[in-house]
């Protein structure tokens, strides 16, 4: 049984990671298409996607701002949001939190429509400005979850032992609540910038085809066909998730922040 | 610093209370406009458009009809011709996506069952992984499956090579793969297909499956299983007597949530599902951002959808407050 579990664990990788691995792959072409196992591998689609092709730079370009900018709004939305949950717990507070989840809770394409058609009206669509808006505003849901996770790991006893040495509520902020919550920040504003990067179909309805971040652009060239730049990207893509997220866990409590049982180790 | 150094400042009178209580006042009026203008708003538009009307040759006008929603349940020209196509998109919709959340959940849970036994730090590494692999974008994972079903190179061609179409031929199933669309005269055929379709988007969320149900299996006991292996029970009346139970309102509310996010998926569909069988998140698209240029019916597409996720997702969380209160 322990066996056939390893198995069964290993096999889910292997399904898991195949097409993966197939298009990191693909990106070591030499010719112009796709081909797996590679042919004549080359190393220089990798400079088409970082530096000389302004398609993909720029695409990159626009994915970078989109996802460290909403990332940073989400975070500074979510915090207040979490904090006042956490510290008055009342109606209005769970009302800011449950509307703030909302997006992210429906289908991507409905709350995509609605994206487009509020900056359609507005005069927000096709600007980046109004992506980075778009992007916080779905993703918003993670760091409201993950610091809401921070704020409850505080023990109610340090907050009373501050109040009873005399701290306000500003300084027990300070020194109790920001110091415990920052690793759960953290790890919130990295998840929203991996998804951010990955996001396709809100972006896709903002953006009205005025600029493109990758996956945008990585769309719109599966009609062309595919060729070997664009597994670059996923390459990229790929990495940048694996660091983060190795670096949740190294820094951070992974398996806490997902869920697992504290009392277990 | 400590909290002792801040003492002397920390006097409170009751007129530092005053001001504190308007910022706080103030910053609840910030977050309410902010929710309600960027969370509220995009979906009253969606509803209050979808009640709007198209103008031939132009775009659409507000208005109150209910024309769009009555074309997408009987077709326009009812009560002269009916047509159920938008509702058997619709339909398709809720195929695809009930079979590839279901596919997930029920091969994500043995999965995460033994994750869960691991060590704390091993368990880390496999929740790395399967992150990683969670925010991989539809367009990558699409493109992935794309290369490996397609029929120059990936699985069909290693089917070719290493014999294994031939031997197909030879014990005769290759005829049972072509009855059901799987392959052409020469070769296995994975795509367009509703295999590749399925196969694409329960592994789309099968991560999400893993995720979510880990929390439910990882607070488990296992001291409860170990009783029932003591006295007796053979591992899969264990299974069935002792841990399903105690995870069945877990694993549906995972199956719900999975079902509720694969009833948008658009890139999957529209390359891997064949022209007949495209779901309504595909003509939503097609709708405001494509050809069709109708935002209305689009609009009263997007309103259904909504509504369908929205029932699906209230009887989700009925399950986790039941979970939760036992």
């Amino acid at each position: 049984m322990r066996v056939g579990g390893h198995i069964f664990m290993a096999l889910s990788a292997l399904v898991l990671a195949m097409p993966i691995v197939v298009v990191c792959g693909a990106a070591l072409n030499g010719g112009r298409s796709m081909f797996f196992p590679p042919q004549d591998p080359t190393l220089a689609r990798f400079g088409e996607f970082f530096v000389s092709e302004p398609v993909w730079t720029n695409a990159l370009a626009n994915s970078i701002i989109v996802a460290v900018g909403a990332a940073t709004l989400a975070v500074l939305i979510a915090w207040p949001v979490a904090y006042l949950l956490w510290s008055s717990g009342s109606k209005l507070s769970k009302a800011l939190a449950g509307l703030g989840s909302l997006p992210f809770a429906v289908p991507p394409i409905v709350i995509g429509v609605g994206l487009g058609f509020f900056w359609a009206f507005t005069g927000g669509l096709g600007h980046v400005w109004s992506g980075v808006i778009s992007h916080a505003i779905l993703l918003m849901a993670l760091p409201l979850v993950t610091i809401s996770i921070g704020l409850q790991s505080i023990d109610r006893s340090h907050m009373d032992a501050a109040a009873t040495m005399g701290a306000t509520e500003q300084i027990a902020f300070r020194t109790v609540v920001l110091p415990q919550t920052v690793p759960y920040t953290i790890s919130g504003f990295f998840f929203v910038l991996v998804l951010s990067f990955n996001e396709f179909i809100v972006i896709f309805f903002v953006s009205a085809s005025s600029y493109a971040t990758v996956t945008l652009q990585i769309f719109n060239s599966l009609r062309n066909g595919y060729t070997p730049t664009m597994a670059v990207a996923a390459i990229t893509f790929l990495a940048v998730s694996i660091l983060v997220f190795a670096a949740v866990a190294r820094w951070g409590d992974l398996p806490r922040l997902m869920g697992a049982d504290q009392s277990k180790n | 610093m400590t909290v002792a150094d801040d003492i002397d400042v920390a006097a409170d009178s009751p007129a530092e209370a005053t001001p504190r209580l308007i910022r706080k006042g103030a910053l609840y009026g910030v977050l309410s406009a902010l929710m309600v203008v960027f969370c509220v708003v995009p979906f009253i538009l969606v509803i209050v458009i979808s009640f709007g009307r198209k103008v031939e040759g132009a775009a659409w006008v507000w208005d109150f009809t209910f024309e769009n929603y009555q074309r997408f349940f009987v077709g326009v020209l009812w009560p002269d011709e009916v047509t159920f196509l938008y509702l058997q998109q619709l339909g398709y919709s809720f195929y695809f996506a009930i079979i590839a959340s279901l596919l997930a959940v029920l091969t994500a849970l043995p999965f995460t069952l033994l994750l869960t036994r691991l060590k704390r730090s091993a368990q880390a590494i496999w929740l790395v992984f399967i992150l990683s692999s969670l925010s991989m974008s539809e367009v990558f994972i699409v493109m992935g499956w794309d290369i490996l079903l397609s029929n120059n190179s990936g699985l069909p061609r290693l089917f070719q090579v290493t014999g294994l179409t031939q031997w197909l031929k030879d014990v005769g199933w290759f005829q049972t793969l072509r009855d059901i669309g799987l392959a052409n005269p020469r070769n296995v055929k994975f795509k367009p297909s509703e295999f590749a379709t399925i196969l694409t988007m329960s592994y789309l969320v099968w991560p999400y499956a893993v995720i979510l149900l880990y929390p439910a299996l990882s607070r488990l006991d296992p001291s409860l299983s170990e009783a029932a292996r003591t006295m007796g029970a053979s591992r899969w009346t264990v299974t069935r007597t002792v841990t399903l139970p105690s995870i069945r309102l877990p694993l549906m509310g995972t199956t719900l949530l999975l079902f509720v996010f694969l009833l948008g998926s658009y890139v999957t569909i529209s390359v891997f599902a064949t022209p007949d069988k495209q779901t309504t998140a595909v003509a939503i698209y097609s709708n405001i951002r494509g050809s069709n240029l109708n935002a209305p019916f689009g609009s009263a597409q997007a309103v259904i959808l909504l509504i369908s996720a929205s029932i699906c997702l209230y009887f989700g969380h009925l399950l986790n407050r039941k979970a939760e209160a036992r």
